[in-house]
């Protein structure tokens, strides 16, 4: 197994891992639209023999953060049923965190996972340090509510340090300290994935479109950001 | 204004009017206002011009074009008629004729900014790199202050490979802010790292060093940082600091095979001996517990008692933790037949002492088998399923042992329907793999195999039905419609080559027909990031997105697509046929009425679905009427691609395929230039054809196909007149002194045969090759040949099933190949 940054060589393969698994799927330019915005959140876990990918973190910053406090979102998460219980889902959880940090200045880390799958629930509330924030109302399309979860991201905010030489000890201890929270658990399910096309006007009920995923894709996030 | 039709003001404001509802997509609206000016002033180019703009948005590309020609002979002299003009072609990815457009407007409105941004888009997408700096030049020149306007300059010169000039032009930038740099500057941070690169890049990696210590501190992308200085000093030679560098890296992901890779390099391993580097794994190895690869990574270096024991503590590892994946991990270790061996017997001395453990019978009452227990079986199976160690009955014996003690275990249900595949017994595969579905019908991967096992069973109608559970039935009330939107590769791809199983051509070239559009829309996809991404400021990201996209068709996915593809349209060019469905010639007459009954049936039902999808949404577009958007989708009007079958023009066809496939991996794929002369030769374009053979035998001269493509080709090309291929002079001497040799003009082809057959005797493809070869030349001996291919050790099932499709095509009795191919692979349904 090798765990890497992804780069658009990989679109596909996530695209295939994401459809094979998973229900909530989306097009290859909401990937490179996630890739161009924020390239260095996401990876990937890929098969060495073979160079397939295995497993995926899709990830972002929120654009608009309605709290105002920037914050990196997991848009989808998954592993392939024949690469489970290798704490796959874990370490790439982990890398895409400590780039939000390093890279957004993120402070918390958000999802969405769906009320019934408790196998996911589970893994990111015992293994990945998850906390129910709130259960977001029918967020997936057959009407199917969603907890809304989010990981406080401050243990991995470093005090200003010169990286040079600091490397050794103090990374060490950390790195044990979040291995116990993890423990034996592992993932042993598929996961989750955002609701592709449920990002849209609500929040602010302004007219804005902000479709993603199925019909859309970055044409209509231009509005959004309006003109150079 | 340089129009030469100014409006009076009521109808000027009016005309503004259209212009806000084409921008915000109220077409109807935009279009009733343009007839209002029209009226008034019927020969209004700019009007006229808006007109043809909406109504191509409205799906009318003709009329638009039509008007929009009119417009232009109205108006010469207005920009906006020609920006129109140049927007209509770029709808219509004539992205050449676009440009040309956009320079018309130019040329009567030199600094508008909006038709110079639309321009510089169509010029990097089209790759047009010296235009694209020119243009960006006059932007930049236009708003200094923008920064992005110096990065998309400097762009435009690092692709060209002018590295001093990008360099250059983002210092300048950046001396006009100096100083003024917020921590959270992400374009700032992310420009830096850029020009890093174009300095890396340039050769000069000492400076590029230099350069990146200055911007550390402050660079937000830590993982590209530290990775760039630790290939710096590498290249550089500085060890003790690529060292430090790449333990740095390691202790951020010590799952990176990479940085191991640079470790070794930095601390002098040699690649040809490196027991040495053991220390380094089992460093990482003790320094974080649950690390995968610094386990893993010396079991393939390692030999002898070093290597029983590291594999030794490896596998009990993974067994006792239940990860499902340890054959998987270990797979590469077998093809070394020494560590295949030693592997094997650790595994089965784990099994045998837990045999002894455990009271003979169980009867269940006992207590809950061990995680370790049931991995151990379930490796074994694998084991005595792997195709180097293959034994069936003994993989199912471990099967079963394994789900009496866990009966809920999907993955053992998996591989026993895996086994069966193996075995090629579809049918039995199929339904294991729905049994083991059937226990978790909430989990898609499991749901995905099914459905796969199905297409592969050629039971089409099931496999959708199966995909359907997981798509999204409520915007899509076909779920292919749904796997489409979603671009399903794997699903098309295997659903096409099923249906050219069963040789239905027509739903086998929709099949690729939606796949190819699928890479079509890749390459467009990047449309919108030339702006956004520039906007977003993450470019390095945007750069390597569009070298990426310039090999988008170097996939695998497109490689395998393509081949199949290429293949089906050969087979419609041997096999003309006006029905577009080839295998009805064969058909009886009642069966063909039967046949044509039921496409008929399906056809009348994809359309009522297509059409029940268009008025749906049709429906939404109203319910949303505040958010007016009247665009409208093409409905599909051949869904069973029986149009498709029809074509006149295979070959053709073909070739869209064949072109890129040859451009992206011609050069190291054997394959790609054998079925490329299977194309040129039947479009008699003989230099082509020989060319690929050529190339075919540089990249691998035993390459089952070349034999043949060469006796082939030879036939062809000494059967032309000798004036025959109209050729220029320089092409003459290529193919005379260079390309016909490779024919074997003079030899003797019947010698040569039996010596290839001689030198392949155990390889079955190379058999039915010599058994074709052998019909071509009207030789003796086909028979024999092809019986061969199915008795030698290496032929699988596979070939079993090859063998009788060659049977038909040379005229052996195909019962003949099915009895000895039946005796061998019983459980094949095709043998019996």
């Amino acid at each position: 197994m090798d765990i890497r940054p992804l780069t658009p060589y990989d679109l596909p393969g996530i695209q295939n891992t994401n459809i094979t698994n998973l229900p909530e799927n989306y097009f290859l330019k909401y990937y490179l639209y996630h890739y161009a915005s924020w390239p260095s959140l996401s990876f990937l876990a890929v098969d060495v023999a073979t160079n397939k990918t295995v497993g995926y973190v899709l990830a972002k910053m929120e654009e608009e953060p309605s709290d105002g406090i920037p914050h990196g979102h997991i848009t989808s998460l998954s592993v392939m049923r024949t690469h489970r219980r290798l704490g796959l889902a874990e370490k790439l959880m982990r890398q895409s965190q400590k780039a939000m940090v390093e890279a957004w200045g993120a402070k918390y880390v958000s999802l969405h996972v769906r009320v019934s799958n408790t196998a996911a629930l589970r893994l990111y509330r015992d293994t990945l340090g998850f906390d129910v924030e709130k259960v977001e109302e029918k967020y997936y399309a057959d009407g199917e509510d969603a907890y809304s979860m989010r990981r406080d991201l401050s243990f991995l905010i470093e005090p200003e340090e010169e990286e040079e030489e600091a490397e050794g000890k103090k990374k060490k201890k950390k790195a044990k300290k979040t291995k116990k929270e993890g423990d034996e658990q592992e993932e042993d399910v598929d996961i989750d994935g955002d609701e592709p096309e449920k990002l849209k006007t609500k929040e602010e009920g302004k007219l804005k479109t902000y479709k993603l995923g199925r019909q859309l894709g970055v044409s209509d996030l231009q509005e959004v950001d309006g003109r150079a | 204004m340089p129009t030469s039709q100014p409006l009076a003001h009521k109808d000027a404001s009016l005309f503004k009017q259209v212009l806000k509802a084409y921008e915000t997509k109220q077409y109807k609206k935009g279009l009733k206002t343009c007839e209002q000016i029209l009226k008034k002033n019927p020969n209004h180019g700019e009007t006229m011009a808006m007109k043809g703009l909406i109504i191509n948005a409205l799906g009318r590309t003709e009329e638009a074009f039509a008007i929009a020609k009119d417009a232009v002979k109205q108006d010469m002299r207005s920009h906006v008629v020609w920006h129109v003009y140049g927007l209509l072609y770029r709808s219509e990815k004539m992205y050449d004729k676009a440009i040309g457009a956009y320079k018309m407007a130019l040329r009567f409105e030199p600094e508008s900014a909006q038709i110079l941004r639309d321009l510089a888009l169509l010029q990097i997408q089209m790759r047009d790199y010296h235009g694209y700096i020119e243009t960006r030049k006059t932007i930049m020149q236009q708003r200094p202050q923008l920064r992005q306007n110096w990065t998309a300059l400097a762009i435009g010169h690092h692709l060209v490979g002018d590295y001093a000039n990008a360099e250059k032009v983002l210092s300048k930038f950046e001396d006009t802010i100096q100083g003024n740099v917020h921590k959270w500057d992400f374009e700032h941070w992310e420009t830096c790292l850029y020009k890093n690169r174009i300095i890396g890049e340039s050769g000069d990696t000492e400076r590029a060093l230099e350069h990146l210590n200055s911007i550390a501190k402050n660079t937000l992308d830590k993982t590209a940082l530290y990775e760039t200085r630790a290939e710096y000093l590498l290249k550089l030679g500085r060890m003790e600091e690529a060292q430090k560098a790449y333990q740095l890296l390691l202790d951020r992901n010590p799952e990176r095979r990479a940085y191991y890779a640079g470790l070794e390099k930095a601390m002098g391993i040699d690649p040809s001996n490196r027991k040495a580097a053991k220390p380094i794994y089992d460093e990482y190895a003790e320094k974080y517990e649950r690390c995968d690869a610094a386990r893993r990574i010396p079991l393939d270096f390692l030999e002898g008692d070093d290597f029983k024991a590291a594999a030794d503590s490896y596998l009990r590892a993974k067994l006792n933790k239940g990860v499902p994946s340890t054959f998987a991990n270990i797979k590469a270790l077998y093809a070394d037949p020494a560590k295949r061996e030693i592997i094997f017997s650790l595994v089965n001395s784990y099994n045998e002492e837990q045999e002894k453990e455990e009271p003979a019978e169980t009867n269940g009452d006992g207590p809950k088998a061990s995680q370790f227990r049931i991995w151990t079986l379930y490796f074994l199976a694998q084991h005595y399923d792997h195709y180097r160690t293959r034994d069936m009955t003994k993989a199912l014996e471990y099967l079963e042992k394994a789900i009496k003690l866990a009966p809920k275990t999907l993955e053992l249900y998996m591989t026993e329907a895996r086994v069966y595949k193996h075995a090629g017994d579809l049918q039995t595969a199929m339904e294991k793999m729905d049994t083991a579905r059937k226990l978790d019908k909430s989990d898609r991967y499991i749901n995905t195999k099914t459905a796969k096992y199905q297409l592969r069973n050629d039971r089409n109608d099931d496999a959708i039905a199966t995909m359907g559970l997981f798509t999204r039935n409520d915007v899509n009330p076909n779920p292919l419609t749904d796997l489409i939107e979603m671009q399903c590769i794997w699903y098309l791809t295997e659903s096409a080559e099923s249906h050219f199983r069963q040789k239905q051509l027509g739903l086998t070239l929709k099949r690729y027909a939606t796949l190819l559009k699928i890479f079509d829309d890749w390459a467009e996809d990047q449309f919108d990031f030339h702006s956004f991404s520039l906007r977003k400021g993450q470019i390095r990201a945007y750069v390597d997105m569009l070298k990426w996209e310039d090999s988008l068709r170097s996939h695998p996915f497109y490689t395998r697509a393509a081949l199949g593809a290429i293949e089906a349209y050969i087979y419609l060019f041997d096999h003309p046929t006006t029905s577009g469905e080839p295998e009805l010639d064969k058909l009886s007459e009642a069966d063909r009425k039967k046949y044509l009954k039921k496409q008929k049936r399906d056809e009348t039902k994809a359309k009522e679905a297509a059409a029940a999808k268009a008025a749906k949404e049709k429906e939404e577009r109203n319910k949303n009427a505040s958010a007016s958007d009247d665009t409208v989708k093409k409905e599909d009007t051949d869904p069973l691609g029986v149009e498709l079958a029809k074509t006149k023009t295979p070959l053709e066809e073909a070739k869209k395929w064949l072109d890129p496939l040859v451009k992206m991996s011609g050069d190291t794929n054997a394959r790609v230039q054998l079925i490329a002369i299977e194309v040129e030769r039947r479009r008699q374009k003989w230099l082509l054809a020989l060319k690929a053979l050529k190339k075919a035998k540089e990249i691998d001269p035993q390459a089952e196909g070349i034999w043949e493509a060469t006796v082939r080709l030879r036939k062809d090309v000494s059967a032309l007149p000798t004036d025959a291929p109209s050729l220029s002079t320089d092409s003459r001497t290529l193919f005379e002194e260079e390309l016909l040799p490779l024919l074997a003009p003079t030899a003797d082809l019947a010698a040569l045969t039996t010596d290839y057959e001689n030198t392949h005797s155990g390889s079955p493809a190379h058999l039915r090759e010599a058994a074709r070869v052998r019909k071509v030349l009207g030789l003796e001996g086909f028979e024999d040949a092809l019986m061969k291919s199915v008795k030698v050790e290496k032929a699988g099932w596979k070939d079993g099933v090859e063998a009788v499709r060659v049977a038909r095509e040379v005229g052996v009795e195909e019962r003949k190949v099915k009895e000895v191919a039946g005796g061998r692979w019983g459980r094949v349904a095709a043998f019996k």
